[in-house]
């Protein structure tokens, strides 16, 4: 047992090493192609196949993990968030494999796979250790519903790369109106949120390396339902350099970081979720370091990423990325919908006794559900083509990520993934 | 201003026709004098919702037959349904009081707005639930505007159509062609044959078409989902359709199932935990649960049901080892694993009777707390039971109540008659538990019997307890049936309507040059990699891109 999730924490290593050269070649593939002295062509598809080829070994190493684990923890690893993040990375590659084959596009890798990166360490922030099922996770259709709806959620994902792709492709940097400096703003404004989120990874790893930690004791006091005050102690402990501590909580311990010996601020007291402080701080750091990163990359480049980024795109088509992000969401809505609604409704009614509960999660759910539901009738029936169906597309991938992750870690529910400690 | 609809074909098209029905030219003047790509939505037909003068039926129909409200509908609903996560819905506690309170103690003057405006319930509002039935009217009439205009264009198409019609698909080639006309067309038929189309021709004119199935899934999923939504309602509406009901059982204890003509008893309830083989290496000596168990056998009344003087006659009907993902499932009744509480509590004790005036104790005969028999011989002394007080208590006169039907604090009545004693014989208040016994003070309470008798349990084999209560679900839900089938039918129109499309080619040829042109509703990719490779079959090389109609525009 012990020997198999051994073989299964190295084949992540080894995947996450392979996604990262693969995706470096593809970078070469996309911004190579006019400094290279062969014909461009002929150097994307040289450079785009050995990152297919090194995406696809990485793949394999991913799935390595997937069953390494499943016999390992002796039940498929979908059952927290770690495990389902890796889950959707490794559904994301295959559907981004399913779409480059079926369009033979090149370049889509150079955008997927980064996409697949982020999700692959993202996961890592999450405890990795193998939980026990509770009794409610252990059926059938929690293997069903997970694995069917994260496919879906992967299409998604790979029509929001196609997307952005098409976004930065057509923002035009010569126009001087209202309408397109908005343009230019918000395409900017996208790739600074993806920034933020490799900043918050930056944080969480480094400091972890550096083995930073701070302790405080909180107290809480809630009301519960039948109206009796209930004061609680609570222990906090922070991973990051405490910029807010928890709220009405004194230290414990913490290490000193850059002279800092005290935490700066309070979080303020309506942020009373579980653990609002440090997912506080978190986001603070986050923010701080995205933006130091980012401003870093904007001092080396000297100009907006977005108009940096557009040079190496000239070669697609619009309409061609436009029909991929289509055809991707279009590919995974039925999958979503059987996955996300269909199989989880068939578990709930076995599990809690009712197929629909309107806990947060499944609520989340149907709003994923019925945006793509409005996605399909602007395109199909208004009309809705190209740019704006584009904005379309990411502002459903980032419904999909708050439904995974946002509902799990700012409002409680179901599937709050009880068991982890 | 009353249009004329005549085409030029001579063909008779009803008013808002876009295309003319028969040879598809575009009716509009101005439409007519433009080469833009044709709007190619349910094939320029007519819809009920286009009739000029309309009266108020006709508006409200318009109004939901627009996909515009439509869309904003999903909208709307898609904006209340995120609202209603912000703070937990009052379904969510099992007991709130004061919501108001609750909602402004924890969340401060947001949480009292919320609350003000009734988010708190927002899923069981008058407006989540005239949201939700407006989305069905829209799903029906939407559906109704666009089905049959749609079913009479593909129904009844013609083989040969205007130039400009052919010449303004997205899909199309113009280009000179060799021989024959009607031999090439023939020939070009048989290779469109071969990719599945079904093809008919009409002298030098073809239409090939694939997949028009899939031009059904969307009504098909409408039609899911108005039996889901449907059956959804509908289990609220009709009466008995619906259920939701919890039973507390201790071990060995029956109930009759609220509202129902069944009781469900439990042998005993279990909790299994993981043990340490099954456990990872960081979690090994904890104590983590695997499964909780409920054997549990339901019955049927039969007989004596309503009459409160009578024992209810019982049949056996299922028995089943309820678990969490695993309920006893009867006849539409369904009983799931809830919740459980550690609650010690007795089951049954077997007392001892003793004489303090002799010192002989008689027994032990068996009193269960629930239902206890009325009458017990012991040894020459005859207990009648006068009362039972399962969780006793006293009210403000101090008189003796029961605070519950749960057996916490039971408390027994006896009258004791026998040898040596008077005719009417001797009152006597017995507390099986120990600690009821010293609360209330026994002895105190019988005062002079207390003298004469002691009732008590003298080893801890003449008890028996129940470690757990196990709270069972108990639900009736006859919609479920149809929600599946709505579920079914909208993800058979999904795959339907998605995984295929519909493809068709037209192409005439006049006077030596071809015009073909293609549509399809949905991966323009794959039509016009399709009509390349066909062309280059019948001798046409030309790149797949070159294809589009819009690219050669721009």
């Amino acid at each position: 047992m012990t020997d198999w999730l051994q073989i299964s924490s190295n084949a992540v290593i080894v995947a996450f090493f392979l996604y990262c050269f693969s995706f470096i070649a593809y970078a070469v593939a996309v911004g190579g192609s006019r400094f290279a002295n062969r014909e461009p062509e002929a150097h994307r598809r040289r450079w785009g196949n050995i990152g297919l080829w090194l995406a696809a070994a990485g793949w394999a190493a991913h799935l390595v993990y997937f069953f390494a684990r499943w016999a390992g923890a002796g039940h498929i690893p979908v059952s927290n968030l770690y495990e389902f993040l890796m889950a959707l990375g490794i559904a994301m590659m295959l559907a981004f494999f399913v779409i480059r084959f079926a369009y033979r596009h090149p370049l889509l890798g150079a955008f997927a796979l980064p996409l697949t990166i982020i999700i692959v360490a993202y996961a890592s922030v999450f405890p990795s250790e193998v939980q026990p099922l509770v009794p409610a996770l252990n059926s059938i259709w929690l293997r069903l519903h997970v694995t069917t709806a994260v496919l879906g959620e992967a299409f998604f994902a790979v029509g929001f790369t196609a997307a952005l792709i098409l976004i930065l492709r057509v923002t035009d940097f010569s126009r001087t109106d209202k309408a397109g400096r908005r343009a230019r703003f918000w395409a900017e404004f996208t790739l600074v949120v993806i920034v933020i989120v490799i900043g918050f990874l930056v944080a969480v790893f480094g400091f972890r390396a550096a083995g930073y930690h701070a302790e405080f004791r909180q107290e809480t006091v809630t009301v519960d339902a039948r109206g009796n005050v209930i004061e609680q102690e609570s222990t906090v402990e922070y991973g990051l350099p405490p910029i807010f501590k928890p709220y009405n909580s004194e230290t414990v311990s913490m290490d000193p970081f850059l002279g800092m010996t005290e935490p700066l601020f309070e979080t303020p007291s309506w942020m009373n979720g579980v653990n609002a402080g440090r997912k506080w701080n978190t986001v603070v750091w986050s923010v701080i370091v995205g933006l130091l990163l980012y401003g870093l990359l904007r001092l080396i480049i000297r100009k907006p990423l977005a108009r940096a980024i557009q040079p190496a795109l000239d070669g697609i088509d619009p309409d061609d990325l436009d029909e991929i992000s289509y055809r991707a969401i279009a590919i995974g809505f039925p999958l979503f919908t059987l996955g996300a609604l269909v199989f989880a409704m068939i578990w709930a009614q076995i599990a809690w006794s009712r197929f629909w509960g309107w806990d947060p999660k499944e609520v989340w759910a149907l709003i994923t559900w019925l945006f793509y539901s409005a996605y399909l009738h602007l395109r199909l029936s208004r009309g809705w083509h190209g740019i704006r169906s584009a904005w379309l597309a990411v502002i459903g991938f980032l419904i999909v990520m708050f439904t995974l992750i946002g509902v799990n870690l700012l409002i409680a529910g179901l599937h709050s993934y009880a068991g982890v400690s | 201003m009353i249009r004329n609809t005549k085409c030029e074909c001579g063909h008779q098209n009803p008013v808002g026709t876009v295309l003319c029905e028969a040879c598809g030219k575009p009716l509009d003047e101005e439409l007519a004098a433009s080469d833009s790509v044709l709007e190619m939505r349910y094939d320029g037909m007519a819809r009920r919702s286009q009739k000029p003068h309309p009266n108020p039926v006709d508006r409200v129909w318009n109004f939901f037959s627009s996909v515009r409200v439509a869309v904003w509908l999903i909208v709307i609903t898609l904006a209340a349904a995120a609202l209603g996560t912000v703070f937990p819905q009052e379904s969510a506690f099992v007991n709130l009081t004061d919501p108001a309170a609750y909602y402004r103690e924890n969340y401060g003057t947001i949480g009292a707005v919320y609350h003000a405006l009734g988010l708190s319930r927002t899923f069981e509002s008058w407006w989540f639930i005239t949201l939700m039935v407006m989305i069905g009217a829209s799903l029906v009439i939407c559906s109704l505007d666009r089905v049959l205009p749609l079913y009479r264009a593909l129904t009844r198409q013609q083989v040969r159509k205007h130039l400009q019609f052919i010449t303004r698909q997205q899909v199309v080639y113009v280009g000179p062609i060799q021989g024959d006309a009607e031999a090439w067309t023939a020939r070009f038929a048989e290779i469109l044959s071969r990719k599945r189309y079904k093809v008919r021709t009409d002298g030098n004119a073809l239409l090939a078409e694939k997949n028009r199935f899939s031009r059904w899934g969307p009504y098909v999923i409408h039609i899911g989902l108005i039996v889901f939504l449907l059956a959804v309602l509908m289990r609220g509406v009709i009466p008995g359709w619906y259920m939701d009901e919890y039973v507390g059982l201790d071990d060995g204890e029956i109930e009759q199932i609220p509202r129902t003509g069944y009781f469900v008893k439990s042998l005993g309830f279990r909790i299994d935990f993981y043990s340490d083989d099954e456990l990872p290496e960081h979690l090994k000596g904890q104590l983590r649960v695997k499964q909780f168990t409920t054997k549990a056998v339901l019955y049927e009344c039969v007989a004596y049901c309503d009459d409160a003087t009578r024992e209810p006659e019982l049949k056996e009907v299922a028995a089943h080892d309820i678990r969490v993902n695993s309920p006893l499932s009867y006849r539409g009744l369904r009983l799931y694993q809830y919740d459980f509480a550690e609650a010690p509590r007795l089951i049954s004790v077997r007392p001892t009777l003793v004489d303090k005036r002799t010192g002989q104790s008689y027994g032990p005969f068996e009193l269960p707390m629930r239902h206890p028999p009325l009458t017990y011989s012991v040894g020459p002394f005859t207990l009648e039971l006068r009362d039972s007080f399962p969780e006793f208590g006293l009210d403000e006169n101090g008189e003796p109540v029961t605070l519950s039907r749960e057996p916490n604090a039971p408390a027994f009545v006896f009258v004791i008659k026998g040898p040596g004693l008077p005719e009417e014989g001797v009152p006597y208040l017995y507390f099986p538990r120990e600690a009821d016994r010293q609360r209330f003070g026994q002895d105190r309470i019988n005062g002079a019997a207390a003298e004469m008798f002691d009732i008590r349990v003298m080893s801890m084999e003449d008890v028996e307890f129940s470690t757990y209560t196990s709270y069972l679900n108990v639900r009736v839900d006859r919609g479920m049936p149809y929600v599946w089938t709505g579920a079914a039918i909208t993800m058979i129109g999904l795959v339907m309507g998605i995984y295929w499309n519909h493809r068709r080619i037209w192409l005439r040829i006049d006077d030596g040059v071809l015009s073909l042109g293609a549509h399809t509703n949905k991966n323009r990719f794959g039509l016009r990699a399709e009509v390349a490779a066909a062309l280059a079959k019948a001798g046409i090389e030309v790149d797949a891109k070159m294809l589009d109609n819009r690219r050669k525009e721009s």
